[in-house]
């Protein structure tokens, strides 16, 4: 299942070349962007609201498509075209997963229990197996007692445990994260960045969309970081991106009255 | 709109009428209390239905009928229904009203809602509306109960608009208390797996579902719009055309809410490798006492119907 | 207009049955026969919308209230055979949550609400909207009568079910076994509370929303309206008809149509309308909780003051079917008449097309 085995070490998860997209034909949202990201890496998104880094993370799990450049994932063209080959869907599907800003949108089935499965159910895991990975991912979550419950019984932060139990669950190589730390608590965001921490060690590639710059060091070693005007303003360690106010500021992420 | 475009706001940028505070509260007021609109009342009874089947869904697994497989429960359902729709006599249904209540109380239902949720609705829905029946004018017979003469022929009650009016009331009455014995007992989410189980197909199970799921999710999001128009309303509530023209309104915009909730749905539901394809993780068990209860039901429809033959 | 329990004959429930679900079948096959897997959750979406859209009573002048279903809209929007599952799953809710229709009448309800409504309400609106251009005032217009006429046929197809009880299903003494009225008594019982009360609303709901959706999200519709969806400022550019000729012929249209309609009504075997109490609305049919006042002295004012001095026998029943009729249709016509106008303020308020860049 591992696809180590398949890619050199070298060959990068994702290769972007130029990728450019636009809605509806005329709003830009993404502009001449290339990077790679390498397996293991944990790489972050910064940019401001509206600067396309939404639109990049959807890109880079195959749900939508750019309208010019390349995008190349595990050395395979990702294309609409490539994904309706049903063995080549299965693969990606299975090895990346993605967590959504709104688990209102993520977590859509009846229960809990019936959404961590879908996923398994969906790979065509038999039954079993996929009973076994639910009791395991519920534990590793600490939401046994959940697992009857209905989404609309669950607070917030329940809810993105959830999401993240149900993406989980596939063990994925690849785990993209739009903004994790959003509207929840404190604690839970401190449970959130140490769980992302676990699976960065565990040998995870990781990316993360966000414009929270408190938690970016503990979350990330590499950062993107995107201007308003969609184009790539930045590619650097978290670190140095940290210390360097002018590039946060080009990027509207900081106020000049009031750094981070 | 961009913040980029924007020089950085100072203080002095503000607006003066923004810093200005208002005037300390009166107490008392003109105008008279305030009252809920129609449309806010209407909310929140849709609100609290929601909130009571939030909860209700928790406690799911105590009592006998809550154990029973929700399959044998709908078969049973079925079947109790349709011999209560061919009983003719009145007396029989009284008598089958009266069994229902005790399966009920024997099977840990609370009694009072039981028995409210259905004398609260069946006479203002179903009695009201055979009430006419009664009359000769509606339906001949013997009279019984003479009220009046039209051209010479007296009119009033008939022996035949009584007992069918009677019929009907109780009929529905049985007929919502079965289902309310089924839904009061049952998790929502097992009588939709049960659904799957007797032939309804997956892809109707999973549109079910999900509907259900974002009914929560959209009827929050009407709340929020109702909230937010009532913190903004200063005045008294006009309760008819401003309702009317929020309706329209509301239901615009959850439209377009729900299109792009359901886009989003469906990128959620890709990401996890769906190809159209739906599937149940199956662990429900019939067991003899779920056999049981199928062919209790059958033999209690019999039953009722045998009963009806001698009464009628 | 939800169908409880116990108002219908096995055997009716059975042949409603029989013609719901292969429809409900065809249906499934339909809309998941599309490209894209994208249905699903579009579905279930406007299932979730329709329930809510008949949750919503909407207050009338009377005090009292009526719903809308919105089968017509979900039609017109994403097809008929998508609405048929959406109205469908709708009345499940109802059905097995809320006891609101019954489970033995599900077939009724569905075949009622999910399938006679969409369809007569999808062929009215191609009709009427004939090739205009996404964003006509005839457009909008046609989508409002379209609701009107599928929540009419409707309750029709209910007032039929109904009708047929009495004559088919009862004992040897004349006892009535399931609901005792008539097609005499449930046809202009059923008509009138639609044809004044609930088919306005839904009419109106089904405009209001075919505009907001043309305006604000033309790519809800492009699944229906194809072509007609090209750019997302089409049409924009071209200034909206704000006039009254436009609805005022719709409106004459629709009065001329009713008026030759009407003598159907006629044919109905026995009985008068003018006879009867007002009461004799189907109340929980209608999904209505009181007697609409206003109607209630409609009818007072036709027995007491007009009908008092007319003769018996046929031709006072004649009269009052006429007369109810003429009121219903003068008070349709108005209705029709007044949305269009509405529509054509609403339109020439519309500000310029804002579509939004997602984050």
């Amino acid at each position: 299942m591992s696809c180590a085995e398949e890619l050199p070490a070298s060959e990068p998860v994702y290769a972007v070349r130029n990728l450019t997209y636009t809605y509806l034909g005329r709003f830009a949202a993404l502009s001449g962007v290339s990077f790679d990201v390498r397996r293991g890496e944990r790489v972050a998104l910064l940019g401001a609201n509206g600067s396309g880094k939404s639109t990049l993370l959807k890109i880079l799990a195959g749900l939508i498509h750019p309208t010019s450049g390349h995008v190349a994932a595990f050395g395979k063209a990702l294309t609409e075209t490539a994904l309706m080959e049903e063995q080549f869907n299965r693969d990606f599907r299975s090895r990346v997963g993605i967590v959504f800003q709104n688990p209102d949108t993520q977590v859509f089935s009846a229960t809990v229990r019936e959404e961590i499965a879908f996923g398994c159910l969906q790979l065509g895991l038999p039954p079993e197996e996929a009973q076994q990975r639910l009791d395991d991912v519920l534990r590793l979550l600490e939401i046994t007692d959940l697992v009857e419950r209905a989404p609309f019984q669950l607070s917030g932060g329940q809810k993105k445990k959830v999401a993240l139990a149900s993406v989980l669950v596939m063990n994925p190589e690849v785990i993209l994260f739009d903004e994790p730390t959003a509207a929840l608590d404190p604690r839970t965001q401190h449970w959130l960045i140490d769980l992302i921490g676990a699976l960065g060690e565990a040998g995870k590639t990781i990316v993360v969309a966000t414009h929270d710059l408190h938690t970016l060091a503990d979350l990330t070693d590499r950062a993107l970081v995107f201007a308003e005007d969609h184009t790539l303003l930045a590619d650097a360690p978290t670190p140095a991106i940290l210390a360097d106010p002018a590039a946060l500021l080009r990027a509207n992420l900081i106020h000049d009255h009031r750094p981070y | 709109m961009t913040r980029g475009a924007a020089p950085p706001r100072s203080r002095a940028d503000t607006p003066a009428w923004l810093v200005q505070p208002q005037a300390p509260l009166r107490p008392g007021s003109r105008v008279g209390r305030r009252r809920a609109s129609f449309l806010e009342r209407t909310l929140g009874d849709g609100a609290e239905v929601f909130r009571r089947a939030m909860y209700a869904e928790i406690d799911g697994s105590r009592g006998a009928l809550q154990r029973l497989d929700p399959r044998a429960k709908l078969v049973a359902l079925v079947a109790l229904l349709v011999a209560v729709a061919l009983v003719h006599s009145p007396l029989t249904l009284v008598v089958g009203y009266a069994a229902i209540v005790a399966v009920a109380w024997a099977g840990g239902v609370p009694m009072r809602s039981f028995v409210r949720r259905v004398w609260l609705v069946v006479p203002a829905f179903t009695a009201v509306a055979v009430a006419p029946a009664t009359l000769s004018v509606v339906t001949p017979g013997q009279i019984v109960v003479p009220l009046w003469t039209w051209h010479g022929a007296p009119q009033g009650l008939t022996r035949q608009g009584l007992l069918a009016a009677a019929l009907i009331v109780l009929r529905v009455a049985c007929s919502v208390s079965l289902v309310l014995l089924v839904t009061l007992t049952t998790p929502w989410n097992r009588l939709l797996g049960a659904l799957g189980a007797l032939g309804v197909p997956r892809i109707f199970v999973t549109i079910i579902a999900m509907a259900y799921r974002y009914l929560f999710v959209l009827l929050g999001n009407i709340t929020d719009l109702l909230m937010a128009r009532k913190a903004r309303t200063v005045r008294p509530p006009d309760h008819g055309a401003g309702d009317r023209r929020f309706v329209g309104a509301a239901v615009g915009t959850l439209l377009g809410k729900s299109h792009h909730l359901a886009e989003e749905v469906h990128q959620a539901m890709v990401a996890r490798g769906y190809a159209g394809r739906h599937y149940a993780l199956e662990r429900s068990r019939f067991v003899a006492a779920d056999v049981l209860v199928v062919l209790a039901a059958l033999a209690a429809a019999v039953v009722i119907l045998g009963v009806d033959r001698v009464l009628r | 207009m939800h169908i409880p329990d116990g108002y219908l004959s096995p055997q009716t429930c059975a042949a409603a049955y029989v013609l719901a679900v292969p429809t409900l079948a065809i249906a499934s096959r339909r809309v998941s026969r599309g490209v894209t897997t994208r249905q699903v959750p579009l579905l279930a979406m406007f299932a979730a919308v329709s329930f809510l859209v008949m949750m919503f009573n909407i207050p009338i002048p009377d005090g009292t209230t009526a719903h809308a279903v919105g089968a017509v809209m979900i039609a017109i929007a994403l097809g008929p055979w998508a609405a048929v599952i959406a109205v469908s799953v709708a009345l499940l809710f109802q059905a097995l949550l809320f006891g609101d229709g019954g489970v033995l009448a599900y077939g009724a309800n569905v075949l009622n609400m999910a399938i006679v409504m969409p369809f007569v309400g999808i062929a009215a609106y191609r009709v009427l909207a004939g090739r205009s251009a996404l964003r006509s005032t005839r457009r909008v217009v046609a989508a409002g009568v379209a609701g009107f006429l599928g929540i009419n046929a409707a309750a029709l197809a209910a007032a039929v079910e109904f009708g047929i009880q009495p004559a088919l299903f009862h004992t040897a003494d004349g006892m009535p076994l399931y609901a005792p009225y008539s097609f005499a008594q449930t046809i202009p019982a059923m008509a009138l509370a639609h044809l004044v009360v609930a088919g306005p609303v839904e009419g109106i709901l089904t405009g209001a929303v075919f505009a907001y959706l043309a305006k604000a999200n033309p790519e809800a519709l492009r699944g229906t309206h194809g072509d007609l969806v090209t750019s997302p400022d089409a049409g924009a550019s071209r200034p909206a008809r704000v006039g009254w000729s436009t609805p005022a012929k719709v409106a004459v249209g629709f009065v001329a149509a009713l008026v030759v309609l009407s003598p159907l009504g006629l044919l109905a075997p026995g009985g008068a309308f003018g006879e009867d109490a007002p009461a004799d609305l189907d109340l929980g049919a209608l999904g209505l909780q009181a007697i609409p006042a206003g109607m209630a002295r409609y009818t007072g004012f036709w027995r007491h003051t007009v009908l008092a001095d007319y003769g018996a026998g046929g031709a006072h029943a004649t009269l009052g079917y006429w007369l109810s009729a003429l009121v219903g249709i003068a008070v349709i016509g108005a209705a029709v008449y007044a949305m269009g106008r509405l529509v054509g303020v609403f339109r020439g308020r519309r500000a310029t097309p804002a579509s939004a860049v997602q984050d």
